[in-house]
């Protein structure tokens, strides 16, 4: 299969610079969860409280894993970037506007902070969020929720992520989310790192990109994308049972793409390292799973079970749990957003640690069970919504 | 090969040849996997060994008549041809493992699904290799509690097709202990009654028509792997038609007794299960509920749902308090609209009987 790689404006769409190489423009986090930054909120507008986020919304051609171009919208922010990850602290002020340069209506609204919501912005206007204090800390997803689903469908969804103002735990280990949310067994999670006899090595890292993740998954059936391009609406319940995605994706990527490999494209790198969690044993990792689609995802890793610390209540607030599963399937709703931890610790059934014969890195791949979701264009296995993980060392150099 | 080459190992294996050390592209991770025979990685001498040989010749016979065909792993010591699940491992915590997979014509691997051993040892194609023909599977036992095995090649096409089956790890003491250490959180031990429930569902198409090629898809042909519409669905290889009484389903009890019900979605499905007396749910993916501070065993009362999508495994504990019949009703969910599979005919229920 040839494939190449591109993302372009839709036709008559030219507003929007588009300096970014092709594959930056699909990266929704490139900027701040793959590379080191000074801080974790670079796309927010935080140190200027008259500064407003722009996020302009635009029609484009992009393109699959198997080659082929689908019409999708996206959110993009102005530097170019589509589906940015937006990123404050909380009880930061926060001030986003939004551009429609599409040519039928679109909104904005983030799920669990219902004030953040503009129910319609027509064509070629620009609408003001109605501002708001960034809430407790925790993973959030923005969408458009104009004729629902259908143009979260289309593209228009990403991540909002709040780091907390005082995460640590009573004992001092630094957690994603704010103290006042904390469980009793959330804490004894995030304790036990560096201390537990199973959990050897490091606590979790607040601000290190390479141990806090976003796994945005979604679906596109290119067939209901393509009559939406010629002028075709549908959307709530007919949306859903005509719905037959084609193409799954992990922050917009599929399959290949989601990790890196020796003949990954360097303008490819940035986008796969930041879905690809890669560390020692004994550096645990935070998962922000998210699902903006309309399946019912069934996650599923390799080599550590994962713990599921995070949920949202029915208006969409995250809160932690007070029964901490360790899972190797968890599953992920429609809208679901929850947070795990991938211990990072010795996958458990090896028999002897480290090996002697077998060389590192160990490599686990984390794929949807539901394995109609392992597909790309009706084959191509495993070109669907699939990635691994990587653990280069043992925690003891021998 | 050349001695003091570092991509040879001790017992002969040449990295290059997988994953490992190969060079990964576009090819070798979907359409062109590296396929090898190896020796077994940094082996040891095994506590208990299974062998598992493909075969491709199923066939069931559906209560409308329809045959559809399908794939599983036999073990050729048993004598039973085709068997529907695939046989179940059963083993002991603290034991060294080896499954040994015979692949007959095509290459196929055997990823033992909640189990966490090294890459080469997890069957996992496009990380490690596929089985040419012959390969001994290595890992070692450390948690007490349900998982299930299945191939892991153009897995949509062959976990559809029957190549799983279920696989158990007891504690030390062996099947009728849950665990062999009571905790604070988690005081169950003992159980006199046991089921499997393995549940899968059946798309004709794929069973019949997709079969036909071990490798449909996986080179960039559209054979709607996409599309799954089950109107077939199964409880460990029993049709709904005779789950309420057929023994490898449903179960007979005593007063007093304590039934231990391992469930696994085994379809594409997802499944909604509800039991019409209170359980208690003890373990979670093959992990103990209460061994850690921060989970706890949960009870569900009587009547409630619970949902578990494709290859979750949850166990429950169900007293028999009084006779008569204690009900479980399965019903199997659509993944994007959630209703009832099949016009709402994707249904299985079965019972325990209390005397």
């Amino acid at each position: 299969m040839e494939r190449r790689d591109f993302l372009k404006i839709g036709a008559g769409a030219t507003t929007v610079a588009l300096a970014a190489t092709a594959q930056q423009m699909i990266t929704p986090t490139d900027t701040p969860l793959s590379s080191p930054a000074p801080t974790p909120m670079s796309l927010s507008g935080s140190s200027d409280l008259a500064q407003s986020l722009r996020l302009v919304i635009e029609p484009v051609e992009k393109e699959m894993i198997d080659g082929k171009i689908v019409y999708m919208v996206f959110y993009f922010h102005e530097s170019g970037q589509p589906q940015p990850v937006l990123r404050y602290r909380e009880g930061e002020p926060v001030s986003i506007s939004v551009t429609n340069n599409d040519l039928v209506p679109h909104g904005f609204a983030i799920t669990g902070i219902p004030q953040a919501t503009v129910p319609e912005i027509p064509p070629g206007q620009t609408r003001q969020v109605p501002d708001f204090v960034a809430p407790v800390g925790g993973s959030y997803l923005y969408h458009d929720p104009y004729e629902p689903p259908l143009n979260r469908i289309l593209g228009l969804h990403g991540a909002f992520i709040v780091d907390p103002a005082l995460g640590t735990t009573v004992a001092g280990s630094a957690t994603p989310f704010s103290r006042a949310m904390h469980t009793p067994q959330i804490a004894a999670v995030f304790d036990a790192f560096g201390r537990h006899p199973r959990f050897p090595g490091e606590r979790w890292k607040a601000g290190d990109p390479a141990r806090d993740k976003l796994w945005l998954f979604s679906q596109t059936d290119s067939a209901i994308n393509a009559r939406v391009a010629a002028g075709y609406r549908i959307s709530g319940q007919a949306l859903i049972d005509a719905f037959l995605p084609d193409h799954f994706h992990i922050n917009g990527l599929s399959g290949f793409d989601t990790a890196v490999h020796d003949t990954t494209a360097s303008v490819d790198r940035a986008a796969a390292q930041a879905i690809e969690p890669v560390g020692k044993q004994g550096q645990p990792t935070l998962l922000r799973v998210m699902n903006a689609g309309l399946c019912t995802h069934s996650a599923h890793i390799h080599g550590n079970h994962l713990f599921e610390c995070t949920e949202a209540d029915a208006s969409g607030v995250p809160y932690c749990e007070t029964n901490v599963y360790e899972r190797d399937v968890w599953i992920m709703r429609p809208m679901d957003r929850k947070d795990m931890i991938l211990p990072f610790e010795r996958p458990p059934d090896v028999p002897v640690w480290p090996p002697r014969e077998e060389p590192f890195p160990l490599k686990y791949v984390m794929h949807c069970h539901t394995e109609m979701s392992q597909t790309a264009g009706g084959g191509n296995y495993p070109q669907g919504l699939v990635t691994h993980w990587t653990m280069t060392s043992p925690i003891y150099a021998f | 090969m050349t001695m003091g080459d570092e991509s040879i190992s001790p017992s002969g294996i040449d990295w290059t040849k997988t994953a490992a050390q190969g060079v990964t592209n576009f090819q070798t991770f979907g359409c062109n996997v590296f396929k090898a025979s190896l020796p077994t990685p940094d082996r040891l001498t095994p506590d208990i060994s299974f062998v598992r040989q493909v075969t491709t010749s199923g066939n069931l016979v559906a209560p409308d008549g329809v045959r559809l065909r399908y794939w599983a792993f036999e073990d050729p010591a048993s004598g039973i041809k085709s068997p529907y699940p695939s046989p179940l491992m059963r083993v002991r915590e603290g034991q060294i493992v080896h499954v040994t997979l015979l692949t007959a014509k095509h290459a196929h691997t055997i990823h033992h699904h909640g189990i966490e051993p090294t890459t080469m040892h997890d069957g996992v194609g496009h990380v490690s290799f596929e089985v040419a023909n012959q390969f001994t599977y290595q890992w070692k036992a450390s948690s007490p509690g349900t998982f299930f095995y299945h191939c892991h090649r153009n897995t949509p096409l062959h976990f559809e097709m029957g190549m799983f089956g279920g696989l158990i790890v007891d504690p030390p003491e062996g099947p009728g202990y849950l665990y062999s250490t009571p905790m604070q959180n988690a005081p169950y031990q003992r159980y006199q009654v046991e089921r499997l429930w393995v549940c899968d569902d059946m798309d004709a198409r794929w069973h019949n028509v997709l079969s036909n090629n071990h490798d449909a898809g996986m080179c960039g042909e559209n054979v709607g792997l996409n599309r799954f519409e089950p109107k077939y669905f199964l409880i460990n290889g029993v049709f709904p038609t005779k789950t309420m009484t057929d023994q490898r389903v449903a179960a007979k009890a005593r007063v007093g007794e304590t039934i231990l019900i391992r469930l696994l979605n085994a379809s594409y499905s997802i499944l909604r299960v509800t039991f019409q007396v209170p359980v208690t749910c003890v373990s979670c993916d093959g992990h103990r509920l209460g061994k850690e501070s921060w989970n706890a065993p949960i009870v569900f009362p009587a009547g409630t749902p619970i949902e578990l999508t494709s290859a979750a495994r949850l166990d429950f504990l169900i007293t028999a308090t009084q006779r008569g019949a204690i009900n479980a009703t399965i019903e199997y969910l659509h993944w994007i609209t959630r209703r009832v599979q099949d016009n709402g005919r994707g249904v299985a229920k079965t019972q325990i009987v209390v005397s």
